[in-house]
């Protein structure tokens, strides 16, 4: 709008004066460049500097076992092992074990989308035992799309640098080659969580409230299959099913050492699957949870599948990492945490040998 | 103000008042400058926590800066509370052009102080010298990149901003400079780190008037910029009456602003000084209402192609900035903010590098920044405890920042009290210890004036004995009692006697802080420590007896005990009161504070630089 010198528009009086039009033009934008500036001043006021300092509101995690347990009667098995010498095809395994449990069928349905959650959190080959072996990922993302889930997604937040882990881990190719979807964590992916409101009752064991959690896979996935490794853990005494969780959390969890058992505990209680596989036909059983060498992994030929959290961590630190659970500080914590079976949520069971005793622990022995 | 002969002045019975309107202006000056002035004799002869009242003065300026507000305001989409004022600016702006630079900023009298004073011209050479440059654009072009960039998350514009700069020049370079001069006069003397930059950068701008008048606000204010780009809106402006105008120059031997008064007055570039008015002999000039459009230019001095230029320099500015990740990743552990400070990335999009933080803080523990922040974090405020050490019930820095870099926090926030409790003191930082340097961990001597003036309750810094073996401290027996050994020396290679032992008298007795053990051997088990109560030149005597008394040839170790002090994380605030009373004097003490542990960064995700997992005391 800048006028040069020496040239009159139209609307100008010839000797300058004041036209109506100018002077509503002039006041009129006068006016307005004020108006919204008062208006911008007054919109953005922060008189207690808090408005500026907003964060996104945290998530929380909706129960991924909801919609299934309904479905659960009491007799249903919690947690079914299958036991092989080692020459039968993990997919066949998961299959053979999930059939007392209803097949993949009773857990996804058609258009679901699967989130698989394996153990990767190391730069190491399968034999070593460290992570969550490449059979049972493409072999569970089958078996979801076979029952119907439009989507399948795999992710981790390794120690490591993630690209290399699931590389070396051959999850990258096992997936491919599955159809289902990598999601390597980057930093904008994440977002807090709410675990519990407030702040965490150390009396209670309780170590987190809120955290920062990887949220790109969790966005759109309605159902959550958790793929632990087995493995000695020298702080925490093992990594399960609820170490496992362990990989969604992002920020400083170099912290989580200075209280590990309420953390793990927590880590439970934060998530409720859908379901828990593991492949324990290799079983890290010291030195971990890194391992390293190819004498400290069990060939245990076996694959647990379950529901309940608390049952499928001892009973996988009973029987294949050969310990005592009443010695493992986290069960006990979650056991007071998770309380007994109160909704669908929490199904850690007090005591879980109960289970076996009302026959819901299922074990199948395959020979040949 | 010096006149040329053939100029008529303007006089009151002119301008119908009782008043040139150029003295108006002047006295506006000075009261402002004065106002300026005082605000820092306020905190140089007052002590603030008598006249908490006086506070929220001491940056006034600050807040009606309208370029603090909208730079902070781009970064954080907040305006922070006083800066509202700014708003007052804006629309007297809108009104009536750039009056803010010639009748309020204070930077900009003191340019047109130095400009009138030092010029030596010549009316020829003034005109001359008042006429407008193309140059005098570079000042959109710092706005815009400036502006740039703190959309995208850093605010720069502290680093020319007249208000900014006058206040970090005077906080830091100029009342040092006049304390050092004249030795109490003007309050004890403050030391600042780059005290000789931030002065050297005043003296440098403030010395350019000598070669074009105000040429600080004609060339680079940003702030001058913004108003200008506002100032176009104006309802009233210098309007020059083209019949009576003669084209003899002279309203340009003073143009303040460079606006070409004697031709299309640049509405975005006059100052609003009137000096044009009076100077003109033939009364050409007036402060129209609404004069037509056509007989000015509107506009600032810019393309298009020039503002694309600087917005994308403003925006490369930012990841080349943060691409050595110091406000990320790769900080440094030395820097520890005031407390109240909020997180980092979020400290750099607020913080305008005023330096008041630095100003109302009793202890002079604040300084600016070198590099240790990153570039982004130049003259940002940070804590060097060898200067002085965060008083812990004091909030002042806070109270005085005027985009809330850090925040309005109070006691009970800072010291976790109260309703607080829950959440906690605020942390800056953990100390830990140099056990090297320390004295009684490194060099056996006693001490742990750390821990006697930890001023938390109960102390983060706790005292335990510690056993030391001492200089030439195993010595082979030659006697013993049942209370006593008698030593000599340890031979030395080759030697087949032993020298005695030469103690002095009691030496060895201990009191208070120290106390001294024998440790001898037993047969078949563990070592027997035991104290000593007293000894001669080479007898020792211990409290009580020897349940196993040692034999000839025996090798004893003296030791002395002393208090070594521990941090617990758990209490520790980080306020470097240890690391600034420490005996060993330096830049490396036998106690220091890293940033580790801070609590401002709690919840960000990676940045967040805490140490502990819970937040409750246990």
């Amino acid at each position: 709008m800048s006028e040069s010198n020496g040239t009159r528009p139209a609307n100008e009086t010839p000797d300058g004066g004041l036209t109506r039009r100018r002077f509503l033009r002039r006041v009129g934008a006068a006016a307005g460049a004020a108006g919204l500036a008062a208006a911008g001043y007054v919109v953005l006021h922060d008189p207690t500097g808090k408005a500026g300092l907003a964060r996104p509101k945290p998530i929380t995690l909706p129960d991924y076992f909801e919609t299934i347990y309904g479905g659960f009667g009491a007799s249903e098995p919690r947690l079914v092992i299958v036991r092989t010498n080692g020459k039968t095809p993990v997919a066949e395994m998961v299959r053979l074990a999930l059939e007392p449990l209803g097949g993949m069928g009773q857990f996804i349905a058609r258009g679901d989308v699967v989130l698989l959650k394996p153990n990767v959190a190391f730069d190491r080959p399968p034999v070593l035992g460290a992570t969550t072996s490449p059979e049972v990922v493409a072999a569970v993302a089958r078996m979801c799309f076979a029952a119907g889930a439009a989507k399948v997604l795999v992710a981790d937040n390794p120690i490591e640098t993630p690209a290399n882990c699931f590389y070396k881990a051959k999850i990258t190719d096992a997936a491919k080659q599955a159809g289902a979807t990598i999601v390597l964590p980057s930093a904008r992916q994440f977002r807090d969580v709410q675990v519990r409101p407030g702040q965490p009752n150390p009396d209670r064991h309780e170590a987190l409230g809120t955290w920062s959690i990887l949220y790109e896979p969790l966005k759109t996935a309605n159902k959550v299959i958790g793929l632990p490794a087995i493995k000695d853990h020298n702080l925490g005494g093992a990594s399960m099913c609820m170490k496992n969780w362990y990989g969604l959390l992002g920020g400083r969890r170099n912290q989580f050492h200075q209280a590990i058992h309420e953390v793990i505990s927590d880590l439970g209680y934060m998530v409720s699957p859908t379901l828990v596989i593991a492949d324990a036909t290799r079983v890290l059983m010291r030195n971990g949870p890194t391992g390293g060498r190819i004498d400290d992994v069990k060939q245990a030929g076996t694959v647990v599948v379950g529901v309940d959290q608390v049952a499928f961590d001892a009973w996988c630190y009973e029987n294949l990492l050969e310990r005592d659970p009443a010695t493992l500080t986290y069960l006990q914590y979650a056991e007071d945490k998770f309380g007994p079976g109160t909704g669908a949520r929490r199904f850690g069971q007090r005591n879980w040998k109960d289970y076996r005793d009302r026959g819901l622990i299922k074990e199948i022995n395959v020979s040949g | 103000m010096p006149q040329s002969n053939t100029a008529k002045k303007m006089t009151t019975k002119d301008t119908g008042g009782f008043l040139r309107v150029t003295t108006a202006r002047m006295i506006s000056q000075s009261f402002f400058f004065v106002a300026f002035l005082g605000l820092f004799a306020v905190t140089t002869y007052l002590c603030l926590a008598d006249n908490p009242r006086l506070i929220p003065w001491v940056a006034k300026f600050l807040e009606i800066d309208p370029l603090t507000a909208i730079a902070t305001a781009l970064a954080t989409h907040a305006v922070y509370s006083g800066l509202i004022f700014s708003l007052m600016i804006l629309l007297l702006t809108i009104a009536l052009g750039r009056v803010f630079c010639s009748w309020i900023c204070p930077f900009g009298t003191l340019h047109h102080v130095v400009g009138w004073a030092f010029g030596r011209w010549t009316t020829g050479h003034r005109i001359e010298v008042n006429r407008y440059r193309h140059s005098y654009a570079t000042k959109y072009v710092i706005l815009i990149a400036t502006l740039a960039a703190a959309v995208f998350g850093s605010v720069q514009i502290g680093l020319l901003d007249p208000i900014a700069t006058i206040y970090r020049s005077f906080t830091i370079a100029v009342m040092p400079a006049l304390q050092t001069a004249a030795p109490g006069r003007f309050g004890d003397l403050r030391i600042y780190q780059l005290a000789w930059l931030i002065g050297a950068m005043l003296l440098v701008l403030v010395g350019l008037n000598l070669v074009i008048p105000r040429l600080f606000c004609r060339v680079l204010c940003p702030l001058g910029a913004l108003l200008g780009v506002f100032a176009r809106f104006s309802l009233w402006r210098i309007e020059r009456d083209t019949d009576t105008c003669t084209s003899c120059g002279l309203c340009a031997a003073h143009c303040e602003g460079a606006c070409d008064p004697d031709g299309s007055l640049r509405k975005s570039e006059c100052l609003v000084c009137f000096n044009c008015i009076e100077d003109c002999p033939h009364d050409a000039l007036r402060f129209g209402y609404l004069p037509p459009r056509h007989t000015e230019v509107t506009n600032p001095d810019l393309d298009r192609r020039r503002i694309l230029v600087a917005g994308l320099a403003g925006l490369a500015f930012i990841p080349l900035a943060r691409a050595a990740g110091a406000s990320g990743k790769a900080y440094s552990s030395t820097v520890i903010r005031p407390p109240g400070a909020v997180e980092e990335q979020e400290f750099l999009k607020r913080c305008i590098k005023c330096g008041q933080c630095m100003r109302v803080c009793p202890t002079n523990v604040l300084q600016p920044a070198m590099l240790e922040a990153g570039i982004e974090g130049l003259w940002t405020p940070l804590m060097s405890f060898r200067v002085g050490f965060c008083q812990l019930n004091c909030v002042a820095c806070g109270q005085v920042c005027p985009t809330g870099a850090i925040q309005r926090i109070t006691l009970q926030e800072k010291l976790g009290l109260g309703t607080c409790a829950a959440a906690g003191p605020i942390r800056l930082g953990t100390a830990s210890y140099d056990l090297g340097r320390c004295l009684p961990w490194g060099k056996a001597t006693p001490c742990v004036v750390c821990e006697e003036v930890c001023p938390v309750s109960p102390k983060a810094i706790y005292t335990e004995w510690q056993q030391f073996l001492m200089r030439d401290g195993r010595k082979i027996v030659t006697a013993a009692t049942a209370a006593t050994v008698t030593l000599a020396e340890l031979p030395k290679g080759g030697q087949t006697r032993s020298e005695p032992t030469v103690l002095r008298p009691n030496a060895l007795r201990g009191d208070d802080s120290q106390h001294f053990y024998v440790k001898v051997p037993t047969a078949g088990g563990a070592d027997q420590t035991y104290r000593i109560a007293g000894n001669g030149v080479d007898t020792i005597q211990i409290d009580g007896e020897f349940s196993q008394a040692p034999e000839p040839g025996d090798v004893v170790a003296l030791l002395n005990e002393i208090k070594v002090p521990r941090i617990d994380m758990s209490r520790c605030i980080g306020c470097g009161l240890c690391e600034n009373v420490c005996v060993i004097n330096g830049d490396k003490r036998g106690v220091y504070v890293s940033a580790e542990g801070e609590t401002r960064s709690r919840g960000y995700g990676d940045r967040d630089r805490s140490l502990r997992l819970t937040r409750t005391e246990e």
